[in-house]
């Protein structure tokens, strides 16, 4: 096997993405967040019974900052719509979003004036669970099914385009101008 | 739009349909009883009728009078109906009579002394805008439930307080409860393949996100600290927003923001037919599907007439009683995850038995939280053989689990430090403001629609409710702790007599058939084809149904027209009004006491926004 003949016990051989990969499958952090019917199913995938510790996600975090994974679990009404949105778009890359439940995912029995049909009107989502709600091991077997998707992950995917951005003091009037230029 | 197929209302087919001048199709209260008897005598012309409609007390009044007449019910001594349990309004223009006022306000009183239950119909003066006093000024309760009626009808409260919207966006261009209104919704793509147009916007539909400038709620002072608690926090208990006005850290001021989950069901209701909504009444409170489904079918079987067998009545009720366990016992695990930190074990402890209780319902229907196991006209399917034997390991250990958790907080110090004299509710402000449930027996009402006005055969069994005159959040905690052993009470005596018989009526223009019979009998078949396609349909009149639910009263308001759907379908939340308490509740009080209030309040956003 080459390299590995030669080396000491103990030491292994990766590459940096698969060790990366391997840690963000083993511990990704939900975001506490619950809309409605499919969040009581979200807080028993929690408990004890049913033990979201065992794949690494028991630790949901309250701050949007601190969390990987955004479970969608309910149905989005119109008025929450931009919340959820601004909620995603505070999480740190690389984020993920699991749409739990048919209403998260399509709007399922409420084809109505107040609810969006399907969270990925607003937010890209990853894994959809069927159900309403769907059983805790469903949404067990989407976390799984995300860690297949994180094991595939690349760098390439977050790297961002450099482009740097030069300005003279004197053209910096506020700190938002500073913003609009780079973004633009 | 793809919806139901579309509902031919049997208008044309109603004997007699001019005759009826005021409330269109469902026809005027007649005879009278002692209260109509004694509003008659005290305001003779001014009341347009007054009686008996469907074995409940109506009165219909003109707007002027209305503030008059809520007033003189509530003061005078033989009347005293103190509480204002709900108002609600119909909108009447898709029904087939004209000149008549086209909104119709409707209101629930209590007299919690008499046991009685009075509705007030008001028709609205003004027509496509219509203008009615509010009621704010005798109850404070009045508010929220106005506020609704404003959001979702556009029916101006003259003398209300606050008349903002309530549950939609301040911005939103119209008040969906209107009958011209339609559903609303998309169509549902059911192509194939990809090449179709319906997919061309598909993934390309991602919004921006606009920051909006928050406004200031009224009565608010910027010179104070405001804060904004949720709609993402995680001890407001879901979707609940509070902008909170604070002095340091005590509480100045709460404005409660309602709405983020707010999925039209009561629109969704008047355009499915009656067998189908016992699905949605599932998601309203979704702690406590069982009840849900409980008071809608209740509501709709007293609209019906319809006889159901005794065997059914037991099962129901230990259906309703393992469901208000299985929901307080959520509510004791989030209420000690919130209050002090020890509490993930507790949490732990009582999911644990939760879901015993969630794996007795997954053996009767399948399902562990939106369950639809009570239909119209008794139960979806018989127990199962192994379901009571199950039942009965369950209540031998529930009542030992109580303890241990009370050995863990009931004497616990920080346990009391935290709840003792906090969220005080006095009992005259419980029941102005309309609370309910154990909100209102925490402030020293003794009342429970179980044993004052009882449904459902509730009058067979023995048990005590829990009241306390403490009035704060400590009394609360112990009223439902004990709310829970005397819910085993009740189970046990179910168990024990349980009938034999049918456990869903064999009226078959209500009920399935069963399979079986489906292959044997033509008019079965014909039966099976006629309830799944169009479904039944009630007879018109209008019926208020309330039941005691785990967490207060809930109330179904269905007014039928006579076809399969109904005319309006309005839902008292026991939440929404809990919820109103917790300004008056919090005021004073430090920041962190706001998270306990919520907690002792035990709302579920699914039925506060609906």
């Amino acid at each position: 096997m080459g390299l590995e003949e030669k080396l000491p016990e103990g030491i292994l051989t990766t590459t940096v993405e698969s060790l990366v990969n391997w840690g963000r499958q083993n511990s990704t952090w939900p975001l506490l967040f619950g809309l409605a019917c499919c969040a009581m199913e979200m807080i028993a995938t929690g408990t004890a019974r049913h033990d979201i510790a065992r794949f690494g996600s028991e630790l949901f975090r309250a701050s949007p900052r601190q969390a990987d994974l955004i479970i969608v679990s309910g149905r989005v009404s119109n008025k929450m719509a931009p919340v959820i949105k601004r909620i995603y778009d505070q999480m740190l890359e690389p984020k993920w979003v699991i749409a739990m439940g048919i209403c998260a995912s399509a709007g399922g029995p409420f084809n109505n004036y107040a609810i969006i049909q399907g969270v990925d009107k607003i937010i890209p989502v990853d894994v959809y669970v069927p159900g309403c709600p769907p059983r805790p091991e469903a949404l067990l077997y989407a976390l799984e099914k995300l860690h297949q998707k994180q094991s595939k992950e690349t760098f390439a995917k977050y790297k961002q385009p450099a482009t740097p951005v030069f300005m003279k003091p004197e053209e910096i009037d506020s700190l938002d101008s500073l913003h609009v230029k780079q973004l633009a | 739009m793809l919806n139901v197929s579309p509902i031919r209302r049997p208008y044309e087919t109603l004997p007699n349909l001019n005759d009826i001048s005021i409330p269109a199709v469902a026809g005027l209260p007649s005879g009278e009883t002692e209260d109509t008897k004694r509003i008659v005598e005290r305001f003779g012309e001014d009341i347009i009728a007054a009686g008996e409609h469907n074995s409940q007390q109506v009165v219909y009044v003109h707007a002027d009078n209305l503030l008059d007449l809520v007033n003189f019910v509530k003061n005078e001594a033989n009347l005293s109906y103190e509480g204002l349990i709900d108002v609600t309004a119909l909108d009447r223009s898709k029904l087939p009579i004209g000149g008549a006022e086209r909104f119709h306000l409707v209101y629930q009183l209590r007299s919690y002394q008499r046991k009685q239950h009075l509705m007030i119909v008001c028709p609205a003066p003004g027509g496509d805008s219509p203008v009615v006093p509010s009621l704010t000024p005798i109850f404070q309760g009045a508010n929220w439930p106005e506020r609704e009626v404003l959001d979702l009808m556009g029916v101006t409260f003259t003398g209300h307080p606050d008349p903002r919207r309530i549950l939609m966006p301040a911005h939103w261009p119209y008040h969906p409860l209107r009958k011209e209104i339609p559903e609303g919704g998309e169509p549902v793509p059911f192509s194939m393949t990809f090449d179709d147009p319906e997919f061309e916007t598909l993934g390309k539909q991602i919004l921006p996100s606009e920051s909006i400038a928050p406004a200031l709620p009224p009565g608010m002072n910027r010179e104070h600290m405001i804060l904004n608690m949720g709609p993402h926090h995680p001890s407001t208990h879901g979707v609940l927003r509070l902008v909170v006005e604070l002095d340091g850290e005590t509480v100045i001021n709460i404005d409660p923001d309602l709405g983020y989950l707010h999925s039209g069901f009561e629109k969704t209701g008047e355009n499915k037919r009656y067998k189908d909504y016992v699905y949605y009444s599932d998601r309203m409170d979704y702690l406590s599907a069982m009840n849900n489904n409980y008071g809608y079918v209740l509501t709709i079987e007293k609209l019906l007439g319809l006889p159901i067998p005794e065997r059914a009545q037991v099962i129901r009720v230990i259906m309703s009683e393992l469901q208000r366990i299985a929901s307080h016992l959520f509510w004791l695990s989030t209420h000690v995850l919130d209050v002090s930190g020890t509490g993930m074990s507790l949490l732990m402890y009582a999911t644990r038995e939760r879901e015993r209780i969630l794996d007795l319902f997954e053996m009767v229907c399948g399902a562990r939280l939106t369950l639809s196991y009570i239909r119209i006209g008794g139960v979806w399917k018989d127990l199962p053989p192994a379901f009571l034997t199950n039942l009965r390991d369950l209540l031998k250990m529930l009542p030992k689990q109580f303890d241990e958790y009370e050995a863990m907080l009931t004497s616990g110090p920080l346990w009391r430090k935290r709840l003792e004299g906090i969220g005080y509710l006095s009992r005259e402000d419980a029941i102005n403001m309309g609370m309910s449930g154990p909100m209102l027996r925490g402030s020293g009402v003794d009342w429970d629609l179980r044993r004052d006005m009882p449904y459902g055969g509730y009058e067979n069994y023995d048990f005590k409710v829990p009241v306390s005159n403490a009035g704060d959040c400590y009394a609360r905690y112990l009223n439902r702790m004990e709310e829970m052993r005397q819910s085993v009470r009740i189970i046990e005596q179910a168990v024990a007599n349980l009938p034999d018989g049918l456990y869903r009526t064999d009226e078959r223009k209500i009920s399935l058939p069963p399979r079986a019979e489906l292959d044997v009998s033509m008019e079965a078949l014909i039966h099976h084809f006629k309830l799944v396609t169009e479904g039944f349909r009630v007879p018109p009149g209008m019926c208020y149904q309330g039941i005691e639910a785990s967490k207060g009263e809930l109330g179904y308001f269905v007014y039928s027209d006579g076809s399969g759907v109904p005319y309006r379908l309005h839902v008292h939340g026991p939440s929404f009004n809990n919820l109103f308490a917790i300004s008056k509740m919090s005021k004073g009080e430090m920041l962190s006491d706001i998270v306990t209030n919520i907690g002792t309040i035990d709302i579920v956003l699914g039925e506060v926004d609906r």
